[in-house]
């Protein structure tokens, strides 16, 4: 062990003694920990602090707890990445920021992603060294992602991509993103299309951040032009890219609202410094949304630690997460309307920001539309 | 209790209760005998599904009554099942009053009066003064005479019996709206199938399919926060009982009225059963403290306390493997 308890380079601690020792290791005050509680307007500079933050994680060790020896993690299951992002918060780190796709992407792609790869790729990103994106919806193909157009075509070696996706989150800032393409006829739908690993270093890649109504410049667009990715960079089966996306999705919309909900309950804690009694229903209202995410999310990360998959039952936590974005961002703004009024302070100019995002929270990972369906269909059985 | 299981046991307790919807169904499910071994995990997952069950079922027992009584009785030689704890409500319009849900087949009503204690009064000496049978559930406002209430636990003692007693009342009464409010979906699942308008059934519309999948969604979270309430038990952070309660009040609430727009006209009739169970869930939410009551105090709770009111992860991974 480490002078903070921190694990042996190839010792798996169990749940409850890597809490103990990651709690004595926040408690030394790490730098890279300050610095992620700071409040950041600039969205560049909270990529540069996140990313320290999971550098010096993955050093002690901490951030490679819950992912799969094979792959360079300690073993374990997401119940320590659980534990892990819980107790960050409550030590004040403001959010997962682009690492988000840590527990959206990875889990799918160390499961199903060739194996060469990811012995690279994961530890690249858990250390913050190599982000990642995820090239999913395109200008004519939103909620109806099987009508995707992006072609890979076959090539000696590898495949060929032609095409455009938007809405992609954080494609500025990573190496990699996770495509779907079609391989298939347009008429093939959901079955002819693959999902494969571009590096976004390649010639044809060109990338437009896009300046978004809060103020932030995380989603961008992205063309590919003739871009080269070998065939090695296949994830899942040839055509099965459908199955990867649902995977994917069930994490986005599952097991990550369990992840995001403990920022929601540091930030409705911080709501409190302004708070009246008048407020004290919509305050205890905000209280039960958290908790529903929470009871609902954590029974997610037990189907997935023991591998039995969640399914349409995701869309209720995520309906939750969205119903309690809004309602804590609600008391938010209830106790201060400096964020309203276009304050432009660093503080009240990321309060702002989030407030925003909260307003359009509905829309990503599955639209509320999109959830409700899901849940009409699959889960009620409805005509 | 693995999901397939539970499944199966709420599945017996709702056949025994649709057989007898009164307290001879607690008996033949073995409840009481449940209640002294609550510290086990799966007894009280068992014992809070039968509430679930009676709430779906619509059944007329005086059970809630009972398990509030368990914790201040069980010392003192009473059977379960045969004393239910008379509930206290603040009335607007006649000050503070004693409720006994159900049907009063029992032997003593317990009566709490916190800064005194608690006493015990035989049913033969309370005045029985019926308020509604709300969803099938009986409900009475009780009166005696001060010489007929014989004490039995001192306040010191009646403290540590009323903290527990709420905590199982609570979570039992969360339980028991979920089940109605489940019951109260299922008639407007079935009507969206059946009701045919514009050539279609009126579930294919999809104003009408995210109105019952936001009810679907509502009764998840009020379910699986009742359920990790009783999970947790002992274990859980301050307050939680009041935050499973003021959920499946505010969400049994909203069940309910989303239903009852799908069924449209003919849920607002007293032929159709719809209003048994949304009566039910109304009823359920205006003891131990109203949704609105506990919302607003668990606000000012954290206003003023700034107490974290999460379960910590050491709790929550406990008994996982951790």
């Amino acid at each position: 062990m480490s002078k903070y308890g921190a694990p042996d380079q190839e010792r798996q601690l169990g749940l409850a003694a890597y809490l103990e020792g990651l709690e004595k290791w926040l408690a030394s005050s790490p730098p890279s920990l300050a610095a992620a509680a700071a409040p950041l307007a600039s969205f560049a500079a909270r990529v540069e602090v996140m990313s320290a933050l999971m550098k010096a994680l993955h050093e002690e060790g901490w951030g490679r707890h819950g992912w799969p020896e094979a792959l360079g993690g300690l073993g374990g299951t997401i119940l320590h990445r659980a534990a892990l992002w819980d107790t960050l918060a409550r030590h004040g780190v403001r959010g997962m920021g682009l690492f988000e796709h840590v527990e959206i992407l990875m889990p799918t792609l160390c499961a199903l992603a060739p194996r060469e790869f990811m012995i690279q790729a994961l530890p690249a990103f858990l250390s913050g060294r190599e982000l990642w994106c995820q090239g999913f919806s395109e200008p004519e193909a939103g909620s109806d992602l099987a009508s995707l157009r992006t072609r890979a075509s076959a090539v000696p070696g590898g495949y060929a991509i032609r095409g455009r996706k938007i809405w992609t989150s954080w494609a500025t800032y990573a190496r990699w993103c996770l495509l779907l393409a079609r391989t298939g006829t347009p008429e093939a739908r959901h079955r002819g299309v693959t999902a494969l690993i571009v590096d976004l270093r390649s010639p044809g890649v060109s990338v437009s951040a896009i300046e978004q109504a809060n103020g932030t410049d995380e989603l961008a667009e992205v063309v590919f032009d003739d871009v080269f990715v070998p065939e090695d960079h296949v994830v899942g089966a040839l055509d099965g890219g459908w199955d990867v996306a649902m995977h994917i999705l069930s994490s986005e919309r599952g097991t990550f609202a369990w992840f995001r909900h403990g920022f929601l309950y540091q930030q409705l804690f911080a709501s409190l410094r302004h708070a009246e009694p008048h407020g004290d229903g919509a305050v205890g209202s905000a209280l039960l949304d958290l908790a529903a995410v929470s009871a609902t999310g954590y029974q997610g990360l037990l189907s997935h630690a023991a591998a039995t998959p969640l399914g349409p039952r995701a869309a209720f936590t995520k309906l939750l997460l969205c119903e309690a974005e809004r309602s804590v961002h609600d008391c938010i703004l209830a106790g201060d309307a400096d964020l309203a009024a276009g304050v432009q302070d660093e503080e009240t100019a990321l309060l702002r920001q989030e407030y925003l995002f909260s307003r359009i929270v509905t829309v990503y990972g599955g639209s509320q539309q999109m959830q409700l369906e899901t849940i009409a269909k699959q889960l009620l059985r409805l005509p | 209790m693995s999901s397939e299981a539970e499944q199966a046991f709420l599945a017996s307790a709702r056949e025994a209760l649709r057989r007898d919807p009164g307290i001879g169904a607690f008996a033949a499910l073995g409840v009481w005998d449940l209640l002294d071994e609550l510290a086990d995990r799966e007894a009280r997952a068992a014992t809070f599904a039968v509430f679930r069950a009676h709430g779906r079922e619509l059944g007329r027992s005086a059970a809630l009554g009972c398990l509030l009584a368990h914790p201040y009785s069980s010392a003192l030689g009473f059977a379960p099942g045969s004393v239910a704890l008379a509930i206290p409500r603040a009335s607007v319009r006649r000050g503070d009053r004693l409720v006994l849900l159900g049907e009063p087949s029992l032997e003593h009503v317990l009566v709490d009066s916190p800064g005194v204690g608690a006493s015990i009064v035989a049913l033969e000496d309370v005045a029985l003064q019926p308020v509604a049978i709300a969803g099938r559930l009986p409900v009475h406002e009780i009166a005696f005479a001060a010489e007929h209430a014989k004490p039995i636990l001192p306040e010191e003692r009646a403290k540590e019996a009323r903290r527990r007693s709420r905590f199982l009342g609570r979570v039992a009464a969360a339980h028991e709206i979920v089940g109605a409010a489940e019951g109260a979906l299922d008639l407007a699942l079935a009507h969206a199938a059946a009701r045919v308008q514009f050539g279609k059934p009126i579930g294919s519309f999809q104003a009408v399919r995210h109105l019952l999948a936001w009810a679907r969604t509502d009764c998840a979270a009020a379910l699986e926060v009742s359920r990790q309430a009783a999970a947790l038990d002992l274990d859980a952070p301050s307050r939680f009982d009041e935050i499973a309660k003021a959920l499946a009040g505010r969400n049994g609430r909203r069940i309910c009225e989303r239903s009852l727009q799908v069924l449209g006209g003919i849920g607002f009739t007293a032929e159709q059963d719809h209003h048994h169970f949304h009566s039910r869930v109304l009823a359920l939410d205006s003891l131990l403290g109203t949704s609105a009551e506990l919302t607003r105090g668990l606000g000012a709770w954290l206003r003023e306390s700034r107490t974290d009111p999460r379960i910590p992860m050491r709790i929550l991974h406990h008994g996982v493997g951790a």
